[in-house]
């Protein structure tokens, strides 16, 4: 049913294949250079409409990995797929132009993300301006489809107004259909929802999920909220420190997390409950290693309370435990 | 519930004033506490739970339109304290404060021990070796190593720079601690480790806590009672247990059900429209434009405080 065009010939619309972003923070003219490890490593594929959530704290890597798979940052080594072509170091401007139509990024701050001085209209206008699409006419009739298909109606009455005028939660729905204008088929959301009233996030999220599945786009939500991603994706991917460590169909990363940085995240987010206020937490101490010259061999070993010898010298492979269900750790070796 | 309460706040008011007109960011709030125990006051942003914070340590900024109600420690009432006496006998050391993003907001150019030893120097007049000595101890205590007393702030990790302000709120060993959103900026496996250490010194230190949160799940890690606010007011307070299983106000129980929770399956909700300008709320109950219970009655007059049952309170026409 699901509509399978311009994909590989193995029916992935996005395959990234141990994709690294190393930020240089020292140059090594008399010296060795210094690198920043954002992302080390990382290979995934996903189908066309499907949706994924990738989890990890501040400092994981998360949102350096969206914005490399887009382009934004330009990859230091590894390949990202995207249709069958590699625009892994995509210089061509026409082919660029092509790449940045069928991707968008939805940001987490919708105030820093809109220019103030344009009116929601010429927010909506700009990517269709510069990407030639259609006449004046032609424009604002999507525009106004656009602000329609994301309930900002009466959309006469919110198309003239300035992005002060509108609440954020009326404001990330403006990004949302300014990602989607272009018809794309990878859309990355990078905490849409973080800065919004708890009351208003649920909105945001349902309305961000329906788009995804009646215009069957891939996508990729990235945040720290363990507990949202259900609501939200068939997929979760965990991060940490520049890995993926654990990634699976959600229910049952959720279910039966594998990796003990995956369980030590599960067991220190409370739901609402009287009994959490007589109980500890089981969680790890410590926090996350820098990622400059991160330790060798696993790096969630420093603080892993199941932590063996090998762990600390070598790092582990990515194993598939049960169908799709795939760990980076030891343990299943 | 005459004088046994460690904490009773009356009628407490603040108001601001700005150029568009009078933002009413506490309004007529009351409430009590007991020594020992904890009250949560969650809301969404802008309904005045820091406010709350600002007008029980008098921390107020310079456009204060109306400042006014009664809040008495211990049998006293605060209010009638002038500026002066209230600095040296209450802010600090009666009553301490953690404030939003702390961790961030220690002087980068002096010692941590030093900045943690300061409230003792100059509230209780403890000489510098002493107050030293102290602020090593505090740091034992909340469970960073006495070394770092003599290290700069940049030299600790987030975690830790927070760890260091808590000790700070407790070395005067004040009564009260109010605690505003402590761990916002904090990881999840950070965060879980902090409510870990305040959950030890509530039990170690018969302290109580004011623990001011926008996220109703980590709220339950601490409360002993939850005061929920809305647009300048608290429209209902009650037990953790009353609270977290059968919220009566209806903008509780939507708050509630808009929470995601990862052990059970539910459906979940949201609040259509948005929290009111607090230059002019809405004449009657607040909340009653978003109300999907409201009847005539709400939209004209304000529904006061009723008891529900045993310490209860639920500020709604529904259950008059």
């Amino acid at each position: 049913m699901r509509e399978v065009v311009g994909v590989s010939g193995n029916g992935y619309l996005l395959e990234v294949e141990d994709l690294k972003k190393w930020f240089e923070v020292r140059k090594g003219l008399f010296s060795n250079p210094l690198w920043l490890k954002a992302v080390d490593g990382v290979s995934f594929e996903l189908k066309p409409g499907e949706a994924v959530s990738l989890v990890g704290e501040s400092g994981s890597g998360k949102t350096t990995l969206g914005k490399t798979i887009l382009l934004l940052h330009e990859p230091t080594d590894g390949k990202i797929i995207f249709k069958g072509e590699d625009v892994t170091h995509l210089k061509d401007k026409k082919r660029l132009m092509w790449y940045r139509r069928e991707t968008a990024l939805v940001q987490q701050d919708p105030f820093g993300a809109m220019p103030s001085f344009m009116t929601i209209y010429r927010i909506l206008e700009e990517p269709l301006i510069i990407h030639k699409i259609g006449d004046k006419k032609e424009r604002e009739e999507r525009i106004y489809k656009a602000l329609e298909e994301v309930r900002l109606t009466p959309v006469e009455d919110f198309a003239p107004k300035y992005p002060h005028m509108l609440s954020g939660g009326q404001l990330q729905r403006v990004a949302i259909a300014r990602a989607l204008i272009l018809g794309p088929s990878l859309v990355v959301a990078d905490e849409p929802v973080s800065m919004l009233d708890a009351s208003v996030r649920v909105e945001i999220l349902n309305l961000m999920r329906e788009m995804q599945e009646s215009r069957n786009i891939t996508f990729i939500y990235i945040t720290h909220d363990l507990s949202t991603t259900r609501y939200f994706s068939e997929w979760i991917f965990i991060m940490y420190a520049g890995h993926i460590v654990e990634r699976g169909p959600t229910q049952r990363v959720i279910r039966n997390p594998l990796h003990p940085y995956t369980k030590a995240l599960l067991a220190a987010i409370p739901d609402p409950d009287p009994e959490n206020r007589k109980r500890f937490r089981d969680v790890p101490p410590g926090e996350p290693p820098a990622l400059i010259n991160p330790p060798p061999g696993c790096r969630f070993a420093p603080r892993c309370p199941q932590v063996m010898d090998k762990c600390k010298g070598e790092e582990p492979p990515e194993v598939e435990v049960e169908h799709n269900h795939f760990v980076k750790c030891w343990l299943y070796v | 519930m005459v004088g046994v309460a460690m904490l009773e706040v009356e009628n407490l008011r603040l108001y601001y004033a700005t150029r568009k007109g009078v933002v009413k960011a506490v309004d007529r709030v009351s409430f009590d506490l007991e020594r020992g125990e904890t009250l949560a006051i969650v809301g969404e942003s802008g309904c005045g739970k820091s406010s709350m914070a600002k007008a029980l340590t008098r921390l107020l900024p310079r456009n204060v339109h109306t400042y006014d109600g009664v809040v008495r420690l211990d049998g006293k009432n605060l209010m009638e304290l002038s500026e002066e006496e209230f600095r040296k006998n209450v802010r600090w050391s009666q009553i301490s404060i953690v404030f939003q993003g702390a961790q961030n907001a220690l002087n980068p150019v002096l010692k941590v021990g030093f900045q943690i030893a300061e409230p003792l120097m100059v509230h209780d007049g403890v000489p510098k070796e002493e107050a030293l000595k102290k602020a090593r101890e505090a740091l034992r205590m909340v469970g960073v190593h006495e070394s770092f007393a003599d290290r700069y702030p940049f030299e600790l990790s987030g975690g830790m720079r927070q760890r260091a302000v808590i000790a700070m709120a407790l070395i005067t060993n004040p009564k009260l601690v109010i605690l505003d959103e402590p761990t916002s900026a904090l990881d999840v496996i950070t965060q879980a480790n902090i409510m870990n250490l305040l959950k030890r010194i509530k039990m170690e230190r018969n302290l109580s806590f004011i623990f001011i949160t926008h996220d109703i799940a980590l709220s339950s890690e601490l409360a002993d009672r939850v005061a929920v606010m809305y647009a300048g007011q608290i429209v209902e307070l009650t037990d953790a247990e009353e609270f977290y299983t059968n919220p009566k106000h209806p903008y509780s129980q939507k708050l509630m059900a808009s929470v995601p929770t990862l052990r059970t399956d539910k459906k979940l909700e949201f609040i259509p429209g948005a929290p009111p300008s607090l230059l002019a709320p809405p004449p009657g109950c607040r909340f009653h434009p978003r109300c999907d219970k409201a009847i005539p009655r709400c939209g004209e007059e304000e529904p006061p405080a009723i008891e529900v049952k045993e310490k209860h309170y639920v500020k709604c026409w529904l259950y008059a």
